[in-house]
Formats: structure tokens, C-alpha cells, sequence
């Protein structure tokens, strides 16, 4: 019984923990889609946060924000994959997909810095 | 490989088990699905933001690696080729079919004959499992997979990813028979806060008697954070045994790769009735050296320290007596997934002590299946 309950708790705060960062992730997209929300990837570059899916995917980036964009995916890039593996070389974009897609699973990134790395892999 | 196959190490699980018939199993499925449902719902919530894969259209991959890795231990020749082929077979926007074999033999030498002689090929699919990303924060699993217990297994185990070839003395601990589970997970990783991420698994397996894919019923979990700024993991196993002796084993893990350096530190430490032990290990890319640069920035250092210690139930113990193992190797990568390692090992143990002396090569693939251009 007490087994039970202690497995049942775990999903509990599992989910828990899910759900308060679903919460906390639309915090963020509202607070830095009202204003600028800009988070410096080097130095003085900056690039956008949680929001960066839309600007991804929806606008084209201007030059400065292409570079913050290219210096932060490959940030992140050396963060995550560098743990386990040496960083392999830049695949075409459907390769990449499919990898950062298995990767996500596997090593668990993030859902940020999945679309951050597959950007600078597939440029 | 130090360690004994998986069939080996299935033997050492033998004895009683539970059918997998009480109403318990069921409930802790339930509850798997229940998340899976839950999680499911704040998908729809998000909408477009959600879409894990953008504009890009993935294409069905053919990767893996293979090897031939040359072991002389304690004098005894062995040479081992593998090969490790891993399909992945991206559906949808949101599900993902993977599955990964190995096919590899020992050449030794037959008495009476010249040369060295292949047995026979040992098949073995060591994880076939569909994926479905249910939301930004989790992903379902349901199928045969790779147990997440610690780190060793699920991330370090391809003979091109590991810098040292040997296996961790720990490795079976808390993996089930045959490194794998049958049965649901769901797990994910998602920014906790500005400073740290959080990833998280929790899985059922169910007993599956059918060799070579074998798998203990139990239940368990692991959790980790992942500092990105100084590039720091640290995290913890849990799992329940719910066949034989209903027994917990746990673990606790952590990578450091400090910035300022091309150094990899890794730890393992892993416990339960079966025996206990840890790992640690360093892996440092000599890229600093100011000259010969092409060479060194393409040479590894590595070395671990391990020790094992048999656990109170002796009779399912992994290894008969204490061990203690310390090893120290190169690696140079001719290119990306291409490297040829070499490493040394003292083992020191009440059985005796020992060198292992292992030399392999390696090489990552990657094959489209389909058209690579962008769509």
C-alpha cells in the first residue's frame, strides 16, 4: 500500500512540476512579448528568450539579432550535446531535425534550446 | 567489455518471479497513462508554439556506429567487432519511432588452428520504442527501452561516445537483464528558472521472460539539474523492484565540464542488494598545447577510478568478490566519429590482480534515408 501511495506521489510531483513550468514559461512569453526580453548571449550580444520560436519562425532577423541568434545556438549547442559526445559537424537541415528530435528525447533538452541548436545546425 | 554479457548478467537474476498478474502493475500503468493524458492537454493549450520541429521536415535516419575493439586481459586475447545500427523514424511532428541493434562476435583462437575464429554473431535489439512529445515538458515512451538509470547506459553506452571502452564495473545495477524495460515512460527537460533546467524520467517495466529481450518487472525514476552556466549536471535513480525480493536500488550521478576547459568530469555512483560501487572519470582534449595544434586538439587524455563492492545478497551478486579497477587511456579523432583509442587498465581484486590493455576503433554513421534538402 505504502508503495503505492509513494509511486503515486512521485507522479504527483512530477506533474506538478510540469505544470508550474508550463505556468512560469507563459509568464515569460507574455512579459517578453509586451516588451523586449532580450537575454545577452556574449558580451553585449542579446538574443531572444522563451519567445524566440516566433521570431524564429515568423520574422526574419535582422543582422545583429542573427549573429545573437547563431553565438547562442552554438552556446547551447556546446552546453548540451558537448556532455555526453564530441560536437559532430553540421548535418543538412532534415538530418538535423530528425537528430535534435531523437536527441531531445534521449539526452532530454530542453523544447529552448532544441529549436536554439537545431537553428544553428541547419544555417 | 569488462563485463559480462547480457545474458551473463541475466543469470544472476534468476529464482522466483512474480507474475506479473497482481492488480498493482495495472495501477501503476494507470497512473503512467493518466500523465500521459494530463500532459497531453496543455499541449493543445500552447498551440503553434509548441510545434517541436518548426519548418524543417525530418527525414528517416540511418545512424550508429561501429567497431573493432582489441582487449588483452590479463594476457587473453580478445577481439570483439560490433556494429550498432539505430533507425529513427521521425513521424508526424510529434512522434518519433527508434530502435537500435548490435550485432557483434569474439574471434578467438581454437586449438589446432591457425588464426582466429568468429563465433557465433550475437543479435540483439536493444531498444525499439515510439516516442510521442507530448507537450514542451514531456515526452511518452511506451515499447522497449534503454532503463535510465544513471547516465551510463542511456548516454555513454555507444563505443563511439565512450572514452574509455571498457564498461563501468557498476553498469548492471539498476538496468535490468538486458540493459533494457518493457514497458511506458514519460520524462523531459524544461527551464526550472533563468540559472537551471530540470530533467526528469519515470517508468514502468514489465517482466518479459523471451531472450535476448528480457527485461525485470519493476517501477522507478531519475531526476537531474543541469546548470548551463557552469555546465554542471548533478542527479539521482530510484528504483523499485516489484518481482523476487522487492528490492530498491539507487544512484546518484554528475558531469562537470568547466567552462575555461575542454575537460570532462563524470561520476557515477550506483547501490543496490546486488552490490554497490561507483566510477569517476576525466577526459581532457589536449586543444590547449600552443603547438602541433592539428594533432593535440584532436588527442584525449582520459582516466577513470572504479570500485565495486559486492552486496549483501551474495547469491545475485554481479561480480564474486570486491573489485577495484583504475584505468587511463588516448583517443585521437582522425574526424568527427572516426577515433582510435587506446587504453590501459590495474585490476586489483581478491581473485587477483590483473592488466587489461584495450585498443579500439571506432566510427560514427549517419545515412538519410530520403532526401536531405530543405522543405
Amino acid at each position: 500500500m505504502g508503495r503505492r501511495y509513494s509511486l503515486a506521489f512521485l507522479l504527483a510531483v512530477m506533474a506538478g512540476l510540469a505544470f508550474s513550468a508550463i505556468a512560469q514559461e507563459r509568464a515569460n512569453s507574455t512579459s517578453a512579448t509586451a516588451g523586449a526580453a532580450p537575454a545577452a548571449a556574449q558580451g553585449n550580444a542579446t538574443v531572444p528568450t522563451a519567445t524566440h520560436r516566433t521570431t524564429v519562425t515568423k520574422s526574419a532577423p535582422d543582422a545583429a539579432e542573427e549573429r545573437a541568434l547563431r553565438v547562442e545556438g552554438e552556446k547551447r549547442f556546446r552546453t548540451n550535446c558537448g556532455r555526453c559526445h564530441q560536437a559532430p559537424p553540421k548535418f543538412p537541415s532534415r538530418v538535423m531535425a530528425t537528430a535534435i528530435r531523437h536527441m531531445r528525447v534521449r539526452a532530454m533538452i530542453t523544447d529552448e534550446d532544441m529549436r536554439f541548436i537545431l537553428r544553428y545546425m541547419t544555417q | 567489455m569488462a563485463n559480462p554479457t547480457p545474458q551473463a548478467r541475466s543469470q544472476h537474476r534468476g529464482g522466483e518471479v512474480r507474475r506479473f498478474g497482481s492488480a498493482r502493475g495495472w495501477q501503476i500503468a494507470c497512473w503512467i497513462a493518466l500523465a500521459a493524458v494530463f500532459s497531453a492537454c496543455p499541449a493543445n493549450q500552447l498551440n503553434a508554439q509548441t510545434q517541436p520541429d518548426e519548418e524543417v521536415t525530418p527525414v528517416p535516419l540511418l545512424t550508429g556506429s561501429t567497431g573493432f575493439i582489441t582487449t588483452f586481459n590479463g594476457g587473453q586475447p580478445d577481439f570483439h567487432p560490433i556494429i550498432t545500427p539505430l533507425v529513427l523514424l521521425p513521424i508526424g511532428r510529434r512522434w518519433v519511432f527508434e530502435t537500435r541493434a548490435t550485432f557483434e562476435t569474439d574471434l578467438a583462437q581454437v586449438p589446432g588452428r591457425s588464426g582466429y575464429h568468429g563465433g557465433p554473431v550475437q543479435k540483439e535489439v536493444e531498444y525499439a520504442q515510439l516516442d510521442f512529445i507530448a507537450n514542451p515538458y514531456m515526452t511518452v515512451t511506451v515499447g522497449r527501452f534503454l532503463t535510465p538509470f544513471g547516465i551510463f547506459n542511456e548516454r555513454l553506452y555507444p563505443v563511439w561516445i565512450r572514452n574509455l571502452q571498457t564498461d563501468p564495473l557498476i553498469l548492471p545495477i539498476g538496468i535490468g537483464p538486458s540493459n533494457a524495460s518493457t514497458g511506458a515512460m514519460i520524462r523531459g527537460g524544461f527551464k526550472a528558472s533563468p540559472k537551471f533546467n530540470i530533467n526528469y524520467t519515470a517508468y514502468f517495466s514489465a517482466l518479459s521472460t523471451v531472450t535476448p529481450v528480457n527485461s525485470d518487472r519493476f517501477a522507478g525514476g531519475r531526476a537531474g539539474i543541469f546548470v548551463p552556466a557552469a555546465r554542471l549536471e548533478i542527479g539521482g535513480s530510484f528504483q523499485h523492484g516489484l518481482q523476487d525480493t522487492r528490492s530498491n536500488a539507487f544512484g546518484f550521478h554528475a558531469i562537470w565540464q568547466p567552462p575555461a576547459l575542454p575537460l570532462d568530469l563524470r561520476t557515477e555512483y550506483a547501490r543496490s542488494v546486488t552490490g554497490s560501487g561507483y566510477w569517476a572519470e576525466a577526459a581532457y582534449r589536449l586543444s590547449q598545447i600552443p603547438f602541433h595544434q592539428n594533432e593535440f586538439r584532436r588527442t584525449q587524455v582520459a582516466a577513470r577510478m572504479q570500485q565495486y563492492f559486492v552486496g549483501e545478497n551474495a547469491g545475485l551478486a554481479l561480480r564474486p568478490v570486491n573489485e577495484k579497477l583504475f584505468e587511463c587511456g588516448l583517443n585521437y579523432y582522425f574526424i568527427d566519429g572516426l577515433k582510435v583509442s587506446s587504453n590501459y587498465g590495474r585490476q586489483f581484486s581478491a581473485a587477483g590482480n590483473g592488466n587489461i590493455w584495450t585498443m579500439a576503433l571506432t566510427y560514427r554513421f549517419v545515412i538519410p534515408l530520403g532526401r536531405t534538402g530543405r522543405e
